[in-house]
């Protein structure tokens, strides 16, 4: 017996609507009236594991039935947390909806009064025993989860509501019913113990989603993604971790499974801002054939603290706005094309520069005693012998030892247009090269 | 269904109160904020004092290489140096690390943007000059039409930050919804900056600015 507090959250059209997501979007196709029941088994056990993940950001102690689709938290550590049962009862609910599923929720000291409450038309929530005991009495008795058989003995009995059952004699219940029927009385009044397995979180997060009809449009991935990562959002809150980096998997009837890997340069755990790089990196994607199920896939985590930590400061705030920047950036133009700039300790001016990922650049330890241009051509270009120097010569000289040898007299030039050039001769051959402007 | 226009003194009369507003309009957007440019004899001639801030510049460079990023240097020093970032949005050279660092440019503010077309540049530009964290964003797009320049322009506005847009002088020819146009041409001793357009402030003068750092042999 445990003077616990349960929250129970029906969920009486789950399967249904699991697909129906997918459905809305796949072009022209109608939600599915009947699928086979394996497939809804398997739909709906997948649902339901997203769902348990998605709860266990409230409570440690969650567990579902697929009987009926139930879904049980246990809130009695959980209550005070955040801000009483009420207000974690509306946000439950907020984010149901958002999800995108029908739902009745239910609060009572044992799970299966909790069950029960959630067919109730109102009063659903109750927290100590005797309230459950009176809530439960003037309900009808066809709502309790015995079998057909009890029920139809009781009614014929003359027997409409629970409370009528509840005042007869435990014993005579028992013997007349089976002891199965007394204990699950009692353990709807939270009178015996009423136990439930603990779902445990996997240590690797993975979802599948899969579409009524196949999808040839990154776009149609979007809204199923949406619903993905919002209760992606609530594994990262109920494991207080954050990803670096997730795996959208494409599963095609023939073709084999194509993917892209979405990285972040902080660790985060939003939704909103997930999908937001999840959208600019799926424009860039071409899908090699339709897709039949979309897979989500996280390996590794990281420490929520640095995202936790309060951004109070401006200096915070713009490093994280600048990283949310890099990475939109980095997911649309595709990795490498955002860069850094940094200085390279080596005589030729074309290899005293580098790039470097961005933000990590450092000064340079020896800068150049003589002008350098701001702005270089990717490789010298040859030119005729210039009319105007201006400047010069600078003599660079060095390379030798790797093959890459180079002794150069460098002049500022100016051209016919009145431009700054950067201009050299190369004194092993004779000839003359443009390498650089004086933008 | 159409509404009749009014005729003869009351349609003066409209117009006058027309240009009014279009007047008012323009003159409570050039209390906007403004950054120094480092050239005293620009500033006073720009609105506010300097380059505007929250808005697009364009600079049309009579060709490549008469100083025309130099001028920009005290600006894209002064931002970077108060934190903020300075994107370069697919540049047609490489910009140069030593000759950044030795102007004073502290590199680790510099974020290089390479794209594969016009429409990433232009997406580029614009996600850029709306992130706070950013001060200024170079762009050179081989072609814009003004639909796109004043989206840049609200994005501008959005993040706080200056845009520059490098356009070939042709494009001085047409007109453009950019805050401020500025013509560049080679001079022995500089740059001379002619005054396109300036909302808000006078539009025609030229000056002569020395951005060339002392060229020493």
């Amino acid at each position: 017996m445990s003077a616990g507090l349960w929250l129970c959250i029906r969920l009486p059209r789950l399967a249904h609507e699991a697909l129906a997501a997918a459905a809305d979007h796949a072009a022209g196709a109608e939600a599915p009236a009947a699928r086979h029941v394996i497939e809804r088994a398997a739909v709906e056990r997948a649902a339901m594991e997203r769902l348990a993940a998605w709860a266990y950001q409230w409570t440690s102690l969650v567990s579902y039935g697929l009987d009926e689709p139930l879904l049980w938290l246990e809130l009695a550590a959980s209550r005070t947390l955040f801000g009483g049962h009420a207000a974690l009862l509306a946000k439950l609910e907020a984010e149901l909806t958002q999800l995108g599923y029908s739902h009745a929720c239910a609060l009572a000291p044992s799970p299966t009064g909790a069950a029960l409450l959630t067919q109730a038309d109102q009063q659903r929530c109750v927290t100590t025993r005797s309230q459950l005991r009176s809530r439960l009495e003037m309900l009808p008795l066809s709502l309790l989860a015995l079998p057909q058989a009890v029920l139809a003995a009781l009614h014929s009995a003359g027997l409409r509501r629970i409370g009528q059952l509840l005042a007869l004699p435990a014993a005579a219940i028992a013997r007349r019913f089976g002891p199965g029927s007394s204990l699950y009385l009692r353990q709807l009044c939270a009178t015996a113990s009423d136990p439930r397995p603990a779902w445990r979180m996997p240590a690797t997060y993975r979802a599948r989603f899969e579409f009524d009809s196949e999808v040839r449009d990154t776009t149609a991935l979007l809204f199923p993604l949406r619903r993905l990562l919002l209760e992606f959002q609530g594994y990262l809150r109920g494991r207080d971790c954050a990803v670096l980096r997730f795996t959208l998997e494409f599963e095609h009837y023939r073709h084999a499974a194509s993917g892209v890997t979405i990285g972040m340069s902080a660790p985060c755990r939003d939704a909103a801002q997930l999908l937001l790089l999840a959208r600019e990196r799926l424009q860039s994607v071409v899908l090699p054939a339709p897709v039949s199920a979309l897979r989500l896939q996280a390996l590794e985590f990281t420490a929520a603290s640095v995202v936790q930590a309060d951004f109070f400061g401006s200096n915070a705030q713009q490093l994280q706005q600048l990283q949310l920047l890099l990475d939109r950036l980095q997911a649309r133009l595709g990795d490498g094309q955002v860069r850094g700039l940094a200085p390279a300790a080596d005589h030729r001016p074309e290899r005293a520069w580098r790039l470097v990922m961005p933000e990590q650049s450092t000064a340079s330890p020896q800068t150049p005693a003589a002008a350098r241009p701001c702005t270089l051509l990717q490789s010298p270009r040859r030119i005729e012998p210039p009319a105007l120097l201006l400047s010069g010569p600078e003599r660079i000289e060095s390379g030798w030892w790797d093959g890459a040898d180079a002794t150069r007299d460098y002049y500022v030039a100016r051209a016919g247009d009145g431009a700054r050039l950067w201009v050299f001769q190369d004194l092993a051959e004779g000839a003359w090269y443009l390498q650089g402007l004086w933008t | 269904m159409s509404i009749p226009l009014p005729t003869g003194p009351q349609r003066a009369q409209l117009l006058e109160q027309l240009a009014q507003l279009c007047r008012n309009g323009e003159s409570s957007r050039a209390q906007r904020a403004a950054a120094p440019s480092g050239f005293p004899e620009l500033d006073a001639n720009l609105p506010g004092g300097g380059w505007p801030i929250g808005a697009i510049a364009e600079l049309m460079s009579d060709a490549t290489g008469i100083g025309e990023l130099s001028l920009l240097v005290p600006v894209l020093s002064r931002l970077a140096r108060a934190g903020r970032h300075i994107a370069w949005i697919a540049p047609p050279y490489l910009p140069y690390a030593p000759g950044l660092a030795q102007r004073g440019l502290p590199l680790e503010h510099m974020l290089l943007i390479q794209t594969r077309s016009l429409q990433e540049s232009l997406w580029a530009t614009e996600q850029a000059l709306r992130c706070p964290a950013v001060g200024a964003v170079l762009g050179w797009p081989a072609y814009i039409v003004d639909k796109n320049v004043r989206r840049l322009q609200l994005a501008a506005e959005a993040g706080g930050s200056l845009g520059i847009l490098y356009r070939p002088p042709e494009a001085a020819r047409a007109s453009s919804p950019a805050a401020l146009r500025l013509r560049l041409h080679a001079a022995p001793d500089g740059l001379a900056v002619e005054i396109h357009k300036s909302r808000g402030g006078r539009a025609g003068l030229t000056l002569r600015l020395a951005v060339a750092p002392t060229v020493a042999a």
